[in-house]
């Protein structure tokens, strides 16, 4: 699944970035497959949403988060 | 000596520059680019060194131009330009994605002092750094603990550098520099995992993080509701208006009513002659003309870092963007063409947040296309003069309908020439939208202060002197004429029957318009008028048009000049003036036609002197303001011929 398609609170561990120039942008930023990420916020009419990785609350557009496919946490309480 | 100060974005690394500089700021470019840099003056142990804020990045390896500066400092800078020593401002919740940044510095060869910011609050967050730890695994670099928004640190971190300068001195045997100058994106990577898999084992080691799950902020769903998110920014948007408009007109009105005294006390002291007339009506109002846009500057981006400060802006900019896409502009684009609507020039300057260089370039290009303040009184006096005071469906002011139309028609034609240019131009790189959304904080007044002044001294020191130069020339040229032409007018004009019979007040009126007819300007004025006859216009106008250029609002009053409404603050007078004013074939100059021309003509047309020092300013090269004298000069000519010939 990719990282749009998660909800609001859903919790997912990114697989893999497609596009080259933005897997080498994100890794320097310290997400790489592995990363936990949680999905905070989504603009509305699809614009931006927002994650979290560590501590940080990352916006990137809806089309460049289509780019990362994530493995989705299944809900613990 | 040269100090340069690293940090990821939203590390804290402006409230160090700040802390450390204070005033004693300055703002250039890097070397051989139209990046911008700022530099202070840090002063320790009697010796003062140059401390420069490099942007805010991740890594060394550049994906845009303003990265790029980062790269460029390091490996391609002469001598004179490197840095010698290097601060890293790292955000204590996020210290791996910070240590990236710092190990690649460390790898050039830099010698190294790192900041841990906001340690406080990492602390509360769960984190715990083992900062000897740290220290030993860094041994050449002294780390400094800082909270910089409360100014706890500085005298640490000022020690830090001095010892790191001392050891400079003593130590000639020079870190080499193991860092390879990548640029290929697979080099770039590889890199990347390496060095990521090598912090990871120092962090395992010094970091402690006790496992609480990040929460959005209450706050945060409300800013970022497909409605109440709206409103709220919509909101906020009215009442920075509101104290623009209200609180701006006190300090505004007060410049020019200093001015209008300073002028009358010199006109008094300084003898009759030429000397005087360029003092005082030359340079006097020219140099009024740029104080009087500092209130409306001020309050803006005291509003503006306000929103910055306090973290709500990025908040806006989410909400933005998505809205704004289309049209090739960036949710940062949005905060800067809404500034427009009161004043141009702040907008044009708050385009410095935009991140993406097309983008930023787009928004600048359009901004004078959003109805400034200044166009305020033009639509006034060309509405009450052709629009009939009237209500549709019983309740809707037709005048009002018609002012909203232009505004609208400025917004719509600036949305469109973004999405023109976004076609147009070509993208040198694909960039991304990465923004990081900070925590809510209370905002520092230090702050939003030197902001404010940063914005204040960079319009008058940079654009003032070209704004003031250039409104001399138009005021000689609308003061002085051929001699002998002028002899002959005034001779002319004092053997009509209307002149003899005037007052003291209309003769001086009567003097002033024909004299101003028989400037330079004025002949010009007439030598455009079979260009502007097809719009509508008759020469009296064209003088106007051509006087306005140095400010919008200058259009009633050369107009007062030129119809001998003597003193241009009777508006009402000057309205039923120009409403009988007819063309030599006796209909009359305006009507529903040309009226509408004029309005949408000022719509368009790129009327100020200021917005276009100003672009000059932050584009750095005249191509993009000349490009809007042209281009919107022709907009305003092609939509006033439609308007007027249909």
């Amino acid at each position: 699944m990719l990282l749009n398609e998660l909800k609001v609170g859903e919790q997912a561990n990114i697989l893999y970035i497609s596009d080259d120039v933005f897997r080498t942008k994100l890794l320097e930023m310290g997400i790489m497959p592995g990363t936990l990420v949680t999905l905070h916020l989504k603009a509305p009419f699809k614009g931006p949403i927002a994650f979290s990785y560590q501590n940080t609350l990352l916006s990137i557009r809806n089309e460049d988060a289509q780019q990362i496919s994530v493995d989705k946490l299944s809900l613990q309480a | 000596m040269k100090i340069a100060l690293f940090g990821n974005p939203n590390t804290g690394k402006s409230t160090v520059f700040n802390l450390l500089t204070g005033l004693r700021q300055k703002i250039g470019n890097f070397p051989g680019v139209t990046v911008e840099q700022k530099s202070g003056v840090l002063h320790i142990k009697d010796a003062s060194h140059e401390l420069i804020d490099v942007p805010g990045v991740y890594s060394i390896y550049p994906s845009n131009r303003e990265e790029k500066v980062v790269f460029d400092l390091l490996f391609n800078a002469t001598e004179s330009d490197k840095p010698q020593l290097g601060i890293l401002v790292a955000d204590a919740s996020n210290l791996s994605r910070s240590l990236f940044f710092f190990s690649q510095l460390i790898d050039s060869g830099l010698p190294m002092v790192l900041v841990i910011n906001m340690y406080d609050i990492a602390k509360k967050k769960g984190i715990n750094i083992d900062v000897t730890a740290l220290q030993s695994t860094f041994s050449q670099s002294p780390i400094v603990i800082m909270n910089a928004r409360v100014g706890l640190g500085k005298e640490r971190l000022m020690q830090a550098i001095s010892e790191q300068l001392d050891a400079l001195k003593v130590e000639s045997t020079k870190v080499t520099n193991t860092l390879k100058k990548l640029s290929d994106l697979a080099g770039q990577e590889k890199e990347a995992n390496a060095r990521n898999t090598y912090l990871g084992t120092i962090l395992n080691k010094v970091l402690q993080v006790k496992e609480v799950p990040v929460r959005t902020h209450p706050l945060d769903r409300w800013f970022t509701h497909p409605i109440a998110g709206y409103v709220i920014f919509a909101s906020i948007l009215f009442i920075i208006f509101q104290f623009v408009f209200s609180f701006a007109a006190f300090p505004m009105d007060a410049i020019e009513l200093g001015f209008e005294w300073l002028t009358l006390w010199l006109r008094d002291i300084l003898p009759d002659g030429p000397l005087s007339a360029l003092i005082c009506e030359g340079i006097l109002p020219g140099i009024s003309g740029v104080l009087v846009f500092i209130p409306q500057i001020g309050i803006l981006f005291f509003f503006i870092a306000l929103l910055e400060d306090s973290g709500y802006l990025a908040r806006a900019v989410f909400l933005m963007d998505r809205l704004v896409r289309p049209f090739g502009l960036n949710g940062r684009s949005v905060v800067p063409l809404l500034s427009s609507m009161a004043c141009a020039i702040p907008g044009v300057m708050a385009t410095r947040g935009i991140p993406n260089y097309k983008e930023r370039l787009i928004t600048i290009f359009v901004a004078p296309l959003m109805s400034c303040s200044a166009r305020i009184p033009v639509f006034t006096l060309l509405i009450g003069l052709v629009i009939p005071k009237m209500k549709l469906l019983g309740f809707i002011q037709l005048q009002g309908l018609v002012l909203l139309g232009l505004y609208l028609l400025g917004i719509v034609s600036a949305l469109f020439i973004a999405w023109v240019m976004k076609l147009m131009i070509n993208q040198e790189k694909r960039s991304y939208y990465l923004m990081e959304i900070p925590e809510f904080k209370r905002p520092l007044w230090r702050n939003i202060f030197l902001t404010v002044f940063e914005k204040i001294k960079v319009f008058t020191t940079e654009a003032g002197g070209i704004i003031l130069a250039i409104s001399i020339v138009l005021w000689a040229l609308a003061s002085y004429g051929p001699r002998e032409q002028r002899r002959a007018a005034i001779q002319a004009l004092k053997t009509t029957d209307t002149y003899m019979q005037g007052s003291t007040e209309e003769q001086d009126g009567l003097k002033n318009s024909v004299l101003l007819e028989n400037s330079y300007i004025g002949i010009v004025g007439k030598g455009i008028e079979p260009m502007i006859k097809p719009i509508g216009y008759d020469w009296k106008i064209g003088i106007a048009l051509i006087t306005s250029f140095a400010a919008r609002e200058v259009f009633v009053g050369s107009l007062s000049t030129i119809y001998a409404n003597g003193g241009s603050d009777n508006d009402f007078k000057l309205s039923s003036k120009l409403k009988q004013q007819k063309n030599p074939d006796g209909t009359l100059v305006f009507t529903l036609r040309s009226g509408i021309s004029l309005m949408v003509f000022y719509v368009y047309a790129m009327q100020c002197l200021s917005t276009l020092a100003i672009v000059k300013r932050e584009t750095k090269s005249w191509k993009w303001p000349l490009l809007q004298v042209l281009f919107f000069g022709l907009m305003a000519y092609a939509g006033a011929w439609i308007c007027f010939n249909i």
